[in-house]
């Protein structure tokens, strides 16, 4: 079960965010159209920036922890859904909090 | 270049873009700080899981030496970068398909 250690992260912060949108109960219209937009270019920049640093030897992954699906030749896949699922969770903290705010704000 | 300098070239990057490209300026939002310091300990500690488990291994020319729970302290930067660039580019093209729906 060694190949599943990177994807147990990911699935931590994906379960905080799942857990904090359905505490929540939040509705955001269209969310899900302007997130994709939204971090395709997050994905566009990191990316990139994630292969040169591969490539060149700055960082490097334990081939037995990730399952071994590569992206352009070396970018785990694990890789790419963490610049999908990090995002996903700024934005729900930050769609949170706004939520939170107007809530006190209209109390008052 | 290492990672250190990527890292500040990166906070550089976002914090330009955010004021100056897509003009969001969310860097001076407070709640672009209340949700950084909200999240910061999350980083933190996915950083820490993924250093000491040696699921990431950073080349030890490539960083200053400085770590924090595990991770180098580059990693900071290039996370608050990263946070606020998807705020930045989330309001960004939020607003402009609020625009898009009224016309």
């Amino acid at each position: 079960m060694e190949q599943f250690h990177y994807l147990y992260v990911l699935g931590f912060i994906a379960f905080c965010a799942v857990s904090v949108s359905l505490a929540f109960r939040l509705r955001v219209p269209r969310f899900w159209r302007n997130f994709f937009i939204a971090d395709l270019s997050i994905l566009a920049i990191y990316l990139n920036w994630d292969y040169w640093a591969i490539e060149k030897g700055n960082w490097g992954f334990d081939s037995e922890q990730i399952l071994g699906l590569y992206l352009f030749g070396h970018i785990p896949i694990e890789e790419v859904l963490f610049f999908i699922i990090v995002p996903l969770m700024t934005v729900i903290v930050y769609v949170t909090l706004l939520k939170i705010i107007k809530y006190v704000k209209e109390k008052r | 270049m290492t990672y250190s300098d990527i890292a500040l070239y990166a906070v550089i990057f976002a914090v330009v873009t955010d004021l100056y490209f897509i003009k969001v300026q969310m860097i001076t939002r407070g709640i672009f700080w209340l949700s950084y310091g909200l999240i910061f300990p999350f980083q933190l500690l996915t950083n820490w899981w993924l250093t000491s488990s040696n699921i990431v291994i950073y080349s030890p020319e490539t960083i200053t030496g400085p770590r924090l729970a595990g991770a180098p302290i580059e990693d900071l930067l290039f996370g608050f970068s990263m946070i606020l660039l998807t705020l930045s580019f989330w309001e960004f093209y939020r607003a402009r398909d609020k625009k898009l729906i009224k016309k």
